[in-house]
Formats: C-alpha cells, structure tokens, sequence
C-alpha cells in the first residue's frame, strides 16, 4: 500500500514537470543572434539600443543578443560558426570582405525586399556594389567613412597658413613652413601617416589617373605597375619621404594609431589623415582641430577618398531571416543613419547627406576590385609590402610589378 | 569451467591456470583502456579527419556545403610545388636551430650559475624564473609590443639614455631578420625558465667529489663541465633539446602576435603562420590540413636523432 503511493506521487510529479515544461516552451522567447563590430559599441551604443528596442516591440516574445567582434578575428568566427551550423542571424561584414562570401553563397538574398529598408533607392552606390553579387543583393548598407586630414589650427597659423591648401604642392608648401616653426619637441613632424596606410597612400594613385586592377578578357590584371599607378606611386613617395617620419615607412595604421601621435601631449604631429572620426581623440588639441578635404595635385580639386564601410549580412543559413531582416530594417532607418553621421560616420544613403567634410569627400570615392578573391590580397598584405618596399628604397616600378605579379595570382585563383 | 579447474588443479605445477592467467594478463590493458578510449576521442578522431581533409578540396564554398570534394594528393603536390613552401620551411629549420640552441645554452649556463650562489640569490633567481615561466604568451607579446613601440617604446628610450646609439624612434620590425630576432628574444626568453630549473635538478647528480678531484687535478672550468658535469645531465639535456625543437619549430603565438597580421609576409612566415595563413586566413583547410601533416614529418626527422640516442641511453641503463 505504501509502495502505491510512492508510485503514485512520482507519477504526479512527474506529469507535473512534463506539463510545466511544454508550458514554459510554448511561452519560450525567441532570441536573435547579432555580430556587430566594437565600433558601434564604443561609437554609437544608443543606435543599437534604439533598434533593439523598436525590434523588441514590433516582435514580442523575441531576445536580441548582441555580440561584438573585433576586425581581425570575427572572419576566422564566421567560418567556425558556419562549420558549426551556428551562424548568427545577423552580420555586420566589411564591404571588401563581402564579395567572397557572397561567391560562396554565405547570404540570403535579400532582392525582393529591398523595398523594405528606409532609403534603399538613394543607397550609395559603393555600398550597394558591395553588397551585390550577380545582380543579387545579399546585405544592406549600414555606414560608410571617408578620408580626410585633421590638423592642428594652432600651429598652421603660427606657421602664417591661414586657409587649408587647395593642391597638393601648396600643401607640401605649407607643411613646410609648419615644421620649420615647431621647435622643442622631439620627433616632431608636420604630417603623421604610416607607410603601409594603403587607405590613405592609393588615394595618390587614383588622384593621378591610376587604379589597383581591371577586369578584361576574363581575366583581373593588375594595374599598380601602369604609367598613372606609378606616378601616383611616386607622388606618394615624394610627400612620405618628405613630411612624414621615415621611422613609420613600415608601420601600419594601427599601429600606433596616428591620433595618438596627433593627441598625446606633446602633440608629436601638425596633421594626420584618417578617417573623419579621428575628432574624438585629439587630446589637449580639442580646440585648436580642424579638418580639410586631402587636395589633389590638380589645384582646386580634392583627391579621391577611399570609402570604407560595412554592410549587413543574413547568413543563408540561419533560420529566423523574416526576423533578422526586420531587426536590420530598424538598424538603418533614418534617425540611427543620422545618428550615426553626427559621430562622424557617412550614411548608407546620399538624401541623408548634409554636406560636411565627410560626406563630401563620400561623393568622390575609390573602391577595391569587386573580386571574389579581393580579400586575401589584403590578407596576403600584398600593397602593403609594396609600399614599404617603395619608402625603404626599392625602385617605384619594380615594387609595383611585384605586387602586380601577386594580384593577378590570387585575384585569378579558381 | 569446474571441471577442468579440478582436472588441472590435481596435476603437478607445470602449467599455471590458464584463465586466470589470462585474466591477469588482461588487467593493465583494461585499466588503461579508459585513457586510451579519451585519448583517442580527442586526438585519434581529430587527426582522422586531419587526414581525410588533406585529401579534399575543402575552401570556403565547401565550408558553407559541409561537403569537401575527393581531389587524391592534389593538396600535397601543390604544398610541395610551391616555393614559398620551401622556402618556410628553411626559415623555420634556422628559426628552431637559433632558438633551441639559444635556449639550451642559456638555460645550462644559467643553472650552473644557480648552482654558484648564496641562497637567497637562488630564491630570487627561481621566483623570478618561475614568474617569467607562468605568464601568458598572449600577455608577453603585448609587453614586448609597448617596450618596443616606435614612438613611446622604453626599450628605445634606455638604450638612447645609455649612450649605446641613438636609437630615438628606432624601428625594431623594419625587416624580416628583424621581425624574427624579436620573435627569437621573446621565445627564447620565454623558454629559458623551464630549461634552467630542470638542469639545475639533474646538476644535483653530479658527484662532488668528482669534480673536486679533478679541480684540484688543474682541470679547467670548461673540461670539467665537458668530461664529469656534461656526461651526467646528457640524458636531461636530449629530453630538453627534443621537446625545445618540437615546441620551437611549432611555434606560433609569439609569432603570429609579434609580428602582427598586417605585417605577415611570405618573407617572415614561419611554418606554423604559414599554415594558418593559408587555412584560415585563405579558407583552404585542405591545404592547411596537407601542411600540417608535412609539418609534422618534418619534425618527426628534426627529433629522430635526439629521440633515438636517448632510447640508446635509456636501454644501456636498463
């Protein structure tokens, strides 16, 4: 008898805790899954936050999970989530890593919902083009940056320069007279750029007619080696050897980030180009920086400014796209694009523009080759070991049809 | 079962029980069955599929497929064909040579110096040795990165201050050597602990008496470590120089770190970075999967002699 209503109670326990649990599975929350770079986490947390939220009440019972990625590991985590059946549903990719990943068929397509993101028919091209593979589109725009140079007011007008430069021969000019005047701080230099910055060094090579590759005949044939490219090339030399420490010829723009050199006290630099957020980090300088358009070496003009950016991604395999695409279609719209260009980012579309520095220079931009293995020639470093190689002496045309040789080796591969 | 127990056990003692034997038999293999059964879920299963890999084109579209495709040794002659393969492989073989000798002779000096001093001395030689041995790869690089930064470096800044130079700003990665003599100073650095405190346990076997005779005999320093001190620890000293090769040619943290992505080149890869350059960098895991198994034979030909002479010794002892 006693043994029965052991039995008993276990049974009741037991449907018990069966019940209760379909119970909790039928309110269960659905989490989505967002890959975003640290750069929104430490530039713009709120635009997260508001989307986020916004998602939250047009999908009730849904999570979202942010996780951050830095630039040089969330590629190898991609392929480990892919290999794992456990993509995120959402990825924040840069628009040079994209094309591979589209060509490997990595992404939804996202053509027939296009209409659904805010602004998507004045998307800026460059943006747009990278998330294109085929005539499909398989990510969205989410912001783009430009480059530009930021300096110190303060001492241009010690040195008598009172207008930023309209060419690049009045720039060097100018840069001159600055170095001249600065006296007391060693190491000083008038204009702070690393050697290998291939961002802001291939701007001379564009400036001057070149490009880095074509596609002709079947066939991307590089084209760093041709008359233009080289008289780029040399320009670039030219102004490196002279206005920039010829300690930094092989050190990369991360290390150190140039507005360490700029901000950190004594200020170890009159100028510096990068991107237009470098504003934030000027130090003890806040008040004495100013930004000006690069000038090309045709008077009057700006030089044409390398557009990065990122793009948005659903991996084809995840399994909750609907959402994904609504979480991305509040990310972008037009109140977080605002927000993000007052922080000193361009938007992913050109009605958003309001004509600062930055997106000025967004309208005249490059962009790398849209080839499939676009990315490990960045990966292999191949222009940067061409322009270290050019500042530290090798001839201009020989390094160049060195990094011509690689290109069209990998950008060729099956 | 009974009955041939009582048949065997009324004959004289000529054959021992033959199940139990058996059973006895069997007791080490069962008992290391379980670490067999972990070791080869961890490290057989893996490199079974290491091995499958290697025959496969296996990039990035196959990732995302989950399907590799057949292509035989494809992989291997490719490897094998390319200079850039050879070429690395040279580089490492010097890199391990450099770096092992570096590490054994500096770690034997520094034991028998640990041998030399006052007590107190040797504690702060071990804590420090100890300190060095347990920080993390991922931290020392970071701390070699600041000491040697160009602008702000500390390393710059005393060397200028002592008047060995002007080293104001100087560049310590501006080419290849370069960039692999910092790896070999944090390498070795970092290896010297392990080898130091080991030798300095295997120098407690060498007979005093031993070495006391033949000093007052008018042996020099350097024969008394060759002829009584050095026969003695040898055994030690193979165990070290195998394990510095293997961890040495393999090495690849300190590497990889130090030099920094954007600066990896064909002209500074070590085998390992080259490896992962390729498999994970390019997405052909097919080829990183053929490297590694090469990498692996040539280890296995770098440590032949070192594991061969010290099995010598080991049957000489028995």
């Amino acid at each position: 008898m006693r043994y029965r209503v052991i039995a008993a109670a276990i049974a009741a326990l037991a449907l018990g805790v069966v019940v209760a649990t379909t119970a909790s599975a039928s309110t269960k929350s659905h989490t989505l899954v967002v890959w975003l770079q640290v750069d929104a986490k430490t530039g713009w947390p709120k635009v997260v936050a508001n989307a986020t939220a916004a998602f939250k009440k047009a999908n009730p019972g849904w999570n979202v999970n942010v996780q951050y990625q830095t630039w040089g590991t969330h590629l190898q985590n991609f392929d480990a989530a892919i290999a794992g059946n456990n993509v995120p549903d959402v990825i924040e990719m840069g628009n040079t890593e994209m094309t591979k990943y589209m060509a490997a068929g990595a992404f939804a397509n996202l053509t027939s919902y296009k209409g659904k993101f805010a602004n998507s028919s004045h998307w800026l091209t460059g943006l747009t083009n990278s998330s294109t593979y085929n005539g499909k589109l398989e990510g969205v725009p989410y912001y783009a940056g430009s480059r530009l140079v930021t300096y110190r007011t303060d001492l241009f007008s010690q040195a008598g320069v009172t207008k930023p430069p309209t060419s690049l021969a009045a720039l060097e000019t100018d840069l001159g007279k600055v170095g001249s005047k600065v006296t007391g701080v060693p190491g000083f230099t008038p204009f702070y750029m690393a050697g290998t910055d291939w961002y802001s060094a291939l701007s001379f090579v564009f400036d001057y007619g070149g490009s880095i590759a074509t596609f002709s005949k079947g066939k991307w044939v590089g084209q760093l080696a041709s008359t233009k490219s080289v008289a780029g090339l040399t320009a670039y030399k030219q102004f490196f050897l002279g206005y920039s420490p010829h300690s930094a010829a092989t050190l990369d723009e991360a290390n150190p980030a140039p507005y360490t050199v700029y901000g950190a006290n004594p200020g170890r630099a009159a100028a510096i180009f990068g991107p237009g957020w470098y504003s934030c980090c000027t130090g003890n300088y806040k008040n004495v920086t100013g930004q000006f358009l690069m000038p090309s070496h045709v008077p009057g003009q700006h030089m044409t400014s390398w557009l990065g950016g990122s793009d948005l991604g659903v991996p084809k395999q995840g399994h909750q796209q609907a959402q994904a695409r609504s979480w991305i279609s509040f990310f972008t719209n037009s109140a977080n694009e605002k927000a993000l260009q007052k922080v000193g980012n361009v938007p992913n579309a050109t009605n958003l523009f309001d004509n600062s520095l930055n997106d000025q220079a967004a309208k005249k931009s490059w962009f790398v080759p849209t080839a499939k293995h676009w990315v490990d020639v960045e990966s292999g470093n191949v222009i940067r070991h061409m322009l270290a190689n050019i500042l530290t002496g090798t001839p201009v045309k020989q390094a160049a049809q060195q990094a011509d040789a690689s290109m069209n080796n990998l950008l060729n591969q099956p | 079962m009974g009955a041939a127990a009582e048949a065997v056990s009324t004959r004289p003692r000529r054959r021992p029980l033959t199940w139990r034997r058996t059973r006895r038999g069997a007791v080490p293999y069962l008992l290391i069955l379980p670490v067999i059964a972990v070791l080869a879920a961890i490290l057989g299963y893996p490199l079974y599929q290491l091995v499958q890999l290697a025959f496969q084109r296996y990039q990035l579209p196959e990732l995302i497929a989950h399907k590799g495709i057949y292509v035989g040794l494809a992989n291997f002659s490719s490897v094998l064909h390319d200079g850039v393969f050879w070429h690395t492989l040279g580089r490492t073989v010097a890199f391990t040579t450099v770096n092992v000798g570096l590490t054994i002779v500096l770690g034997t000096l520094m034991a028998l110096l640990l041998v030399r001093v006052s007590t107190w001395v040797r504690i702060l030689i071990t804590v420090g040795l100890v300190l060095v041995w347990s920080m993390p790869p991922v931290v020392s690089v970071q701390v070699w990165i600041w000491m040697t930064d160009v602008q702000n470096g500390v390393l710059n800044y005393v060397l200028t201050e002592l008047h060995f130079g002007n080293y104001f700003q100087h560049n310590w990665f501006a080419s290849p050597f370069s960039e692999l003599a910092m790896v070999t100073s944090l390498v070795v650095w970092g290896g010297l602990p392990f080898v130091a405190i080991t030798v300095y346990a295997a120098l407690s076997q060498v007979p005093h008496e031993l070495m006391e005779a033949a000093r007052i005999d008018g042996a020099r320093a350097w024969q008394i470590f060759k002829d009584v001190t050095l026969p003695v620890i040898q055994p030690v000293l193979l165990i070290l120089t195998s394990l510095s090769i293997l961890w040495d040619f393999g090495v690849f943290t300190q590497a990889y770190l130090l030099i920094g992505q954007a600066h990896i080149l064909p002209s500074n890869y070590l085998m390992s970075v080259y490896l992962w350059e390729e498999a994970y960098y390019k997405n052909d895991y097919g080829l990183g999967a053929a490297i590694s198994i090469l990498m692996l034979a040539a280890v296995a030909i770098l440590s032949f002699v070192y594991v061969r002479r010290m099995l010598k010794i080991g049957e000489v002892d028995r």
